[in-house]
């Protein structure tokens, strides 16, 4: 596995700008529905204990990125950034949620993250045709240029 | 300025230049690095040098003694002081040459500690032939010092404060008392500012307009306070101790003989919201702000008023007054009076939390301000001091309090606003007091209880039950068909989320600057800091003075402010002020710029640079001048003038050109020369000495009292000399003692660079450098990375160089 980079992709003094106040997961949909950590806590994580800690955990895949967080951060924390750096740095330590590769391989092998069948059928009913077929050969190219063989097999 | 002409004659008589030299050891702390007799004998040798001396202390009683006897003995007319920096001990020698009977403006330092022995420890030799062209260029600076007058001006014994919050009251009252004539200036229709609206005070919880109102009452009877409510300060000029100030006085359409009855209000059918109230409660059109109010008259808010078309549509409060006080035929007027000092005491906005949409301030009834709550709970409030809540106008039994709302935020004010949390640890236990039912929520980020007492009443808030949460809620959720209200949050301590539901929520609003601040900013030359408030003289140790002579600053308009501290600088203000008035005079640095009325064009352009609208004038004019009592010298206007018309006193181009063409004497493409302004970069310089830290000894500093006033002459003269390298050295920008004079600096370095870039000239070899007066390391790194670049040039490059430049120049001169 390659190394972390987060700092070189997130500045890392924008994180010290923060105070805790916990406007942000006051605002956290995912939160609410789920044991998320919450921005607050990353940012504290990251802090405190590195990031280390932070990407290795599996509820790093439960924030929806809602951005709400961001909007109502005081201090203008790029928070959504923060996250993205941090995911695609647990994404290559191989911390990434078994639905989710799922959803990368259909991808790869169909072209759509969803299966379509039934949507096929729907349209029929209703007299429209069916969907044309996706650009799988594109989609795979795309997927292999940013990098998602690093992480997925495919 | 009286120039008394018997002395020009005596100096110019003797024109023979009479020059003493004397070289300081300061006991080992120049004696151990430099080698001071030979530095005095070189010195015997210089032109105009009628005599040379060392000694040990030369600040001494006897060092002194000796200077002032060879004054008299040997006539000297003109005396170099090789020791120190001049920011020391200047004054200690200017006032023996002046004992002795020589103008003190014919004394000239030499730095050999500061900026030679200290920071050259272990180079003797260096430090000694550095330390003989310091001396050298010391004489040929003496040389062409002229002797100089200080000017006083008067100080008219009047002052005008502006803004009659308890900060303007204060300093008001001071300075009545003290004997002065005050014009109280005031917005709105009574004085009392903010403090007149709030319920109590922390941290002793005294009831606030129970010790404010007989200080307004006061101000209102003083003799010597002329009080103008309803009134704006529309135009000030002038210098300090002698300001003329016009106030727009807006019409009260109430007489004198009003005695406040109040039969008019009920004859009033005009209904406004009431800003005293904060909107919470309605007014009339003609009304009094409120119970205490001074002046205790009415006054009609002819915007309001149906008469505000000019004719008489409505007399009911004519009708209505028994004594017949209203006045429709009153009309605004301006008054015009002198000044000799200001007082700034502007007051602070409140933030209006309604862009952070999360909170529904102005969409759910029951979120309201401090402020509101304020009124609201206060006994002369719309709800004579009941404590309800907007939507249903019961009595809330749970109420939160949300900390940090428009303060320390990216989004709204950066700053702490200073009484946010005290303030609602006194409106907590005020609830507390009379409704120990209810429940109190404060949810914090930071709770600040830093001034005496505070920290005690937080303890007696938590003791009496009141909950503090911290966390910030993110969202508040209205339940439309009760009015409660849903917080959403985390409680950071816990680590877990929280839903409170609340019947009332207080925010806890940050305080701002004035939004019409930047009038009186651009009236009085005033300089604000980033987040918009007046900007002191200096942070620690002229905290209520202005760069603006004359002008003080006191209460918030200068920064967030309890009322003790408003009150403790409207005093200090008062007092500040109370000195210039107490003298009746100021006295003016010999220090000033001069405009040749014959070569001035009129063209105007040093005046545009002014960073005190000191010099005035005109195209009609056919000339400008320069304000005397309103420069400051810091010499920018200087270098601004195409056609040579302006000089600087004590600071003038010939003065500096002789300075550095001693530089260029010997081996120049060696050297760095060095100019630092007075107030910062000389200072760092200086403390780079008193800190020892070493660097190297081919620098060469001259003194300027601001880098505005280094003329792009000078660096052109320098390079064609073939100077190695040339630094300009000024404070941080915004830090600057002359109001952002140093802004010209950083232009017209700019347009040098571009200037030998055309040239073909290295533009590397001049530098820009920011030194503050702590930044001695700062300053010693800049001349090591100079020195290292300049080692790096070949001496040839650098005549070559100089030779391109003369070539530019001349073609430039011939071609105009």
């Amino acid at each position: 596995m390659t190394t972390l980079r987060i700092w070189k992709h997130f500045p890392r003094e924008d994180l010290y700008e923060c105070y805790q106040c916990a406007r942000c997961t006051g605002s956290c949909p995912a939160m609410e529905v789920a044991p998320a950590i919450g921005p607050r806590e990353t940012i504290l994580k990251c802090l405190n204990l590195g990031h280390q800690d932070v990407v290795e955990d599996e509820r790093l895949w439960l924030c929806c990125t809602c951005n709400v967080c961001e909007d109502r951060c005081p201090q203008k924390i790029p928070i959504s950034d923060l996250l993205v750096a941090l995911r695609n740095s647990a994404a290559r330590r191989g911390n990434i949620p078994a639905r989710l590769v799922l959803a990368v391989e259909l991808l790869a092998k169909t072209g759509r993250s969803m299966i379509v069948h039934q949507l096929d059928e729907m349209r029929a009913h209703h007299g429209l045709a069916p969907l044309p077929p996706a650009p799988i050969e594109e989609i795979r190219e795309l997927l292999s240029k940013t990098g998602f063989r690093e992480v997925i097999e495919f | 300025m009286k120039e008394p002409e018997s002395l020009t004659e005596k100096t110019s008589e003797h024109n023979d230049l009479r020059i003493g030299v004397y070289v300081c050891h300061c006991g080992k702390n120049i004696g151990g690095t430099v080698r001071c007799e030979e530095v005095a004998q070189f010195a015997t040798a210089l032109p105009g040098v009628m005599l040379a001396k060392d000694s040990l202390y030369t600040c001494s009683e006897p060092g002194q003694e000796q200077i002032k006897s060879d004054i008299r003995e040997h006539r000297l007319n003109r005396v170099v002081v090789a020791s120190c920096t001049p920011r020391l001990h200047e004054p200690t020698f200017r006032a023996a040459c002046q004992s002795a009977g020589l103008n003190p403006y014919l004394l000239e330092m030499a730095n050999i500690r500061e900026h030679c022995s200290w920071v050259h420890l272990h180079e003797k030799d260096a430090a000694t032939e550095k330390a003989k062209e310091l001396v050298a260029m010391a004489v040929s600076r003496v040389a062409r010092l002229m002797p100089q007058f200080e000017v006083t001006v008067p100080v008219a014994r009047k002052s005008l404060v502006i803004g009659g919050g308890i900060a303007g009251i204060q300093a008001a009252l001071d300075m009545a008392d003290a004997g002065y004539k005050v014009y109280l200036v005031e917005k709105a229709g009574s004085i009392g500012g903010r403090m007149a609206q709030i319920d109590k005070t922390f941290p002793t919880m005294d009831c606030s307009i129970c010790i404010l109102a007989p200080k307004m009452s006061e101000v209102g009877r003083h003799p010597n306070i002329e009080l103008l409510t309803l009134s704006q300060v529309q135009e000030i000029s002038g210098h300090i101790g002698n300001f003329r100030v016009k106030v727009f006085k807006r019409a009260r359409y109430v007489t004198d003989e009003c005695t406040a009855c109040g039969e008019c209000i009920d004859a009033c059918p005009q209904l406004v919201p009431d800003e005293f109230e904060a909107g919470l409660s309605i007014r009339r059109a003609i009304h009094i702000p409120f119970a205490q109010a001074v002046p205790s008259k009415y006054h009609i808010d002819m915007h309001h008023c149906l008469n505000n078309q000019g004719i008489v549509a409505c007399d009911r409060c004519f009708q209505a007054c028994q004594k017949k006080c209203i006045n429709f035929a009153d009309r605004d007027q301006v008054l015009e009076f002198e000044v000799g000092t200001i007082v700034v005491a502007t007051g602070v906005d409140v933030y209006d939390p309604t862009p952070l949409t999360e909170l529904g301030y102005g969409k759910f009834p029951n979120v309201i301000t401090t402020l509101e709550f304020e009124r609201l709970i206060n006994a002369g409030g719309p709800s004579g001091g009941e404590l309800i809540r907007p939507s249903d106008r019961k009595r809330p039994r749970k109420v939160a309090f949300l900390q940090c709302i428009g303060s320390r935020s990216k989004r709204a004010s950066p700053y702490c606003s200073n009484v946010c949390c005290m303030n609602t640890i006194k409106d907590a236990l005020l609830i507390r007091e009379h409704w120990p039912e209810t429940e109190i929520y404060v949810f914090y980020i930071d709770i600040r209880a830093f001034g005496k007492g505070f920290e005690d009443l937080f303890q007696r808030a938590r003791r009496e039950g009141v909950n503090f949460i911290r966390g910030v809620p993110g969202e508040i959720i209205e339940d439309i068909n009760t009015g409660d209200l849903r917080l959403l949050g985390e409680n950071t301590l816990l680590g877990s989320h929280y839903r409170y539901t609340m019947d009332m929520v207080v925010l806890s609003v940050g305080i701002q600057p004035r939004k019409d601040s930047a009038s009186l900013q651009r009236m009085l030359n005033l300089a604000t800091d980033t987040d918009g408030f007046y900007m002191e003289a200096h942070p620690k140790l002229r905290p209520v003075d202005t760069t603006s002579g004359g002008v003080f600053l006191a209460g918030a308009a200068e920064g967030p402010k309890d009322i003790k501290d408003s009150v403790t600088q409207a005093s200090a203000a008062a007092s500040r002020a109370n000195i210039l008035m107490s003298k009746g005079e100021v006295t003016i640095p010999a220090i000033t710029a001069r405009i040749d009325r014959d070569k001035c064009t009129g063209c105007g352009l040093c005046a545009r640079v002014c960073p005190y609208h000191a010099i005035e004038g005109g195209k009609e004019l056919g000339y400008y001048r320069v304000v005397e009592a309103a420069c400051q010298g810091c010499g920018v206007c200087v270098p601004e003038c195409r056609f040579g018309a302006i000089d600087q006193t004590h600071f003038t181009d010939d003065q500096i050109v002789s300075q550095i063409d001693r530089v260029l004497a010997n081996n120049p493409h060696d050297k760095i020369l060095c100019f630092a302004c007075n107030w910062c970069s000389y200072a760092g310089a200086d403390f780079a000495g008193v800190s020892r830290m070493q660097y190297p000894p081919n620098v060469r500093i001259i003194r300027t009292m601001c880098s505005g006033r280094v003329s792009p002459a000078w660096i052109d003269r320098a390079f064609a000399g073939g100077i190695g390298a040339v630094l300009v050295s000024g404070c941080h920008p915004s830090d600057c003692h002359y109001n952002n004079a140093n802004r010209e600096t950083a232009r017209r370095i700019e347009r040098f660079w571009k200037r030998m870039e055309r040239a073909g000239i290295n533009k590397d070899r001049l530098r820009l450098a920011w030194v503050s007066a702590a930044e001695g390391a700062q300053f010693a790194k800049v001349i090591s990375e100079m020195h290292e670049a300049l080692a790096r040039t070949p001496a040839d490059k650098v005549h070559k160089e100089a030779d391109k430049l003369r070539e530019f120049l001349s073609k430039k001169s011939s071609s105009q």
